[in-house]
């Protein structure tokens, strides 16, 4: 009997102690300005839901997102999902929902398995954009995508034609043939050059395939040292295929430059001038905080009605210094395309190669 | 082993009313209440509209706690259930991308499970000496890794023709069908636990084995039938969640079998077999639901409402044990 008593009591102790956590927790929430209910500050919450807790890139993306929000006077909700999944981020959105937000953006870990949610959010007024990995066109408004097919390629374009000083042989070192992103890059870079004089003088000798595996990446650069001594730059636009095309032409100390786009930490020691004995004076990657501001001003300019996710719209981003206008996705759905993408030099590299 | 079957198999019900409100199980409702009172004084959004809209992704692990239940009073275990889910969301989804008419998906996804459950009990009456836990977990990777398999490089399916499912997971008023399938489904195995004689000879295969065997228990039967409920009901909880995602990846289900197994752990049934009752681990699943929403809507670090939740667990496993040391010291001090 005594027994019973006491341990209703020890678990009167446990509620308590579980109140005292919940305090802390939505100090400890509030320290990152997501305390809960629009009602008590007046300000209307925008919500981010990232891919996951702990990752850096992901981190960025909310710091920009949330520099924007603030400084528009709303509150920032940043909700991370317990897992890098679809399900965790299902249960997140779902509270997200009851909590009313205005507007909800989400770097989506599946492209189909938020539809029911995202639908349920949209249908009660909640404006519903992604940012860096889109959902299904069904789920979402609009889309901040961050790697636009002719931004990308004409970046990399003028970087093979400063590069090589512009004139001489050049090559692509590609993935697989058969990836979309990496072909339609490569045809538009190949369109910008034919229809542009400046670039007239450049002479792509060939498009290698690494099948984004470092072995064959490696093997494929060696072929393209071998077989074009005249060579002067490749261009990789793959994570993989930098990497091992800048590794390659490093340790056999060539003249040969290489660009494209790549990993700040996987790229850091090979960045930096020839004199130096680097082998890639610069290259390219998106900047998640940029993509992150993006996509806060998206969640603003839906939920005070200046664009409603369709094509044509346009909306003005202060701090990125333009007026974007919502374009056809290649999905059927409407996107927003961040712009050029980002230039990882000698001098910003260290800054950037902890972050991803 | 008198002291591990006293709370099995009660003595002449004395007080009947007062022994309930001081059980664990009356513990369990009045910490609901008060997780109930306590999330409504956090959060204004914690409306019972609210909360039951949040509950179906929810209500759909209930179906795995339901039979996880009966395999730990077993003294047994099933880790390979989240997995079951993926493999027969997966199917599904296949099933009706395919043009297949939705019931003949819907019992694919229920057959899938009751192979999958089948195959578990089959591994464990066969083989007595392997333990239940390391057989599950090489099905649990088994299973999924053939869901992975017909996933395929992208790791993920979407049904074409959701529209089977978002009638299964539609809401009568507020409330979503899926409850009043799991309160179905609860009120079923409380019966069968506390009324049929199935119930009881799980409880004595839980207290004891040899006793149980030699007593007429079918052993391998009540563990084989066990196994293949538990498969069924995953496949029940497989076709609920779909119904809340209209699609399956590679991670559906992942730690569903923990959930499953924390919810009935709460509810005072033990692992190691033969203790506990079937509504302590309903109760306690609610309690658990309901608290996860709670503080989900207070955007808590979800990492940090894990921490809470395995407090509570360790909590109510600690709890008993540390009021029986202090009784028996009493007990020794007045002697």
């Amino acid at each position: 009997m005594k027994k019973k008593v006491l341990s209703v009591l020890l678990c009167a102790a446990m509620a308590t102690t579980m109140l005292a956590a919940c305090g802390g927790g939505s100090g400890s929430t509030g320290d990152t300005g997501s305390s809960g209910g629009s009602s008590d500050s007046g300000k209307k919450q925008y919500a981010i839901v990232p891919k996951s807790a702990g990752n850096p890139y992901n981190e960025k993306e909310v710091e920009g997102f949330q520099t924007i929000i603030e400084a528009n006077g709303g509150e920032c909700v940043v909700n991370y999902p317990q897992e890098a999944t679809a399900d965790a981020q299902i249960t997140v959105i779902n509270s997200l929902i009851s909590q009313n937000v205005a507007s909800i953006a989400v770097a989506a870990n599946d492209e189909n398995a938020l539809q029911s949610v995202l639908e349920d959010a949209m249908s009660k007024g909640i404006k519903v954009s992604c940012l860096d990995s889109s959902v299904n066109k069904d789920s979402r408004q609009t889309f901040a995508n961050q790697a636009g097919v002719n931004e990308v390629a004409q970046a990399l374009c003028d970087a093979v034609l400063d590069i090589s000083g512009g004139s001489g042989d050049w090559a692509i070192l590609s993935a697989s043939s058969q990836a979309t992103n990496q072909n339609a890059w490569i045809e538009a870079m190949k369109s910008i050059m034919e229809n542009d004089s400046k670039y007239a003088d450049l002479n792509l000798v060939e498009v290698a395939y690494g099948d984004d595996e470092t072995q064959k990446s490696t093997d494929q650069t060696q072929a393209l040292l071998t077989n074009y001594p005249n060579l002067k730059v490749i261009c990789a636009p793959t994570t993989v295929g930098i990497a091992a095309a800048a590794k390659v032409v490093q340790d056999a100390g060539s003249s040969v430059l290489v660009t494209g786009l790549g990993l700040p930490s996987e790229m850091a020691e090979y960045i930096g001038t020839s004199a130096d004995g680097k082998s890639c004076p610069y290259m390219f990657l998106w900047n998640p905080i940029d993509l992150g501001k993006l996509s806060a001003y998206i969640s603003l300019a839906l939920v005070d009605g200046t664009i409603t996710g369709a094509v044509g719209d346009t909306f003005e981003a202060k701090e990125l210094g333009t007026t974007y206008t919502i374009t056809e996705a290649a999905d059927g759905g409407t996107e927003v395309i961040l712009g050029a993408p980002f230039a990882f030099t000698p001098d910003n590299i260290a800054e950037w190669k902890d972050v991803y | 082993m008198a002291g591990k079957s006293g709370r099995t198999i009660n003595a002449t019900p004395q007080n009947v009313w007062k022994k309930r409100l001081i059980s664990w199980e009356g513990v369990l409702v009045v910490i609901l209440v008060a997780v109930l009172i306590l999330c409504r004084a956090m959060s204004a959004n914690y409306t019972f509209e609210n909360v039951l809209r949040e509950m179906p992704k929810y209500l759909s692990e209930m179906f795995l706690m339901l039979p996880m239940a009966f395999i730990l009073m077993m003294g047994e275990i099933d880790i390979s259930v989240g997995s079951i889910v993926c493999l027969s969301g997966t199917l599904g989804c296949f099933a009706v991308n395919a043009g297949l008419p939705f019931p003949v998906a819907l019992l694919i996804m229920l057959g899938s499970g009751i192979i999958c459950g089948a195959i578990n009990g089959l591994i464990i009456v066969m083989f007595p000496e392997l333990p239940s836990m390391i057989v599950t977990l090489g099905t649990q990777i088994i299973f999924r890794g053939i869901a992975e398999i017909m996933l395929g490089g992208g790791g993920s399916i979407s049904a074409t023709n959701a529209d089977g499912f978002r009638a299964i997971g539609k809401s009568i008023g507020n409330i979503p069908m899926v409850f009043f399938l799991v309160v179905i489904a609860s009120v079923i195995f409380v019966l069968i636990s506390t009324k049929m004689k199935f119930g009881r000879e799980l409880m004595a295969i839980g207290s004891n084995r040899l006793t149980a065997f030699y007593s007429g228990v079918k052993v391998k039967k009540v563990l084989f039938i066990t196994y293949v409920t538990m498969g069924a009901f995953s496949a029940l909880c497989a076709i609920f969640f779909t119904a809340a995602t209209y699609g399956a990846n590679t991670t559906t289900g992942k730690g569903f079998e923990m959930d499953a197994i924390a919810m009935a752990v709460f509810g005072g049934i033990s692992s190691t077999g033969g203790k506990g009752k079937m509504i302590g681990g309903i109760i306690s699943a609610f309690v658990i639901i309901c608290l996860r929403i709670g503080l989900g809507q207070k955007n808590m670090n979800s990492q940090l409402i894990l921490l809470i939740i395995g407090v509570l667990l360790i909590g109510a496993v600690v709890l008993p044990n540390i009021s029986a040391m202090i009784t028996a010291k009493k007990k020794k001090a007045s002697v």
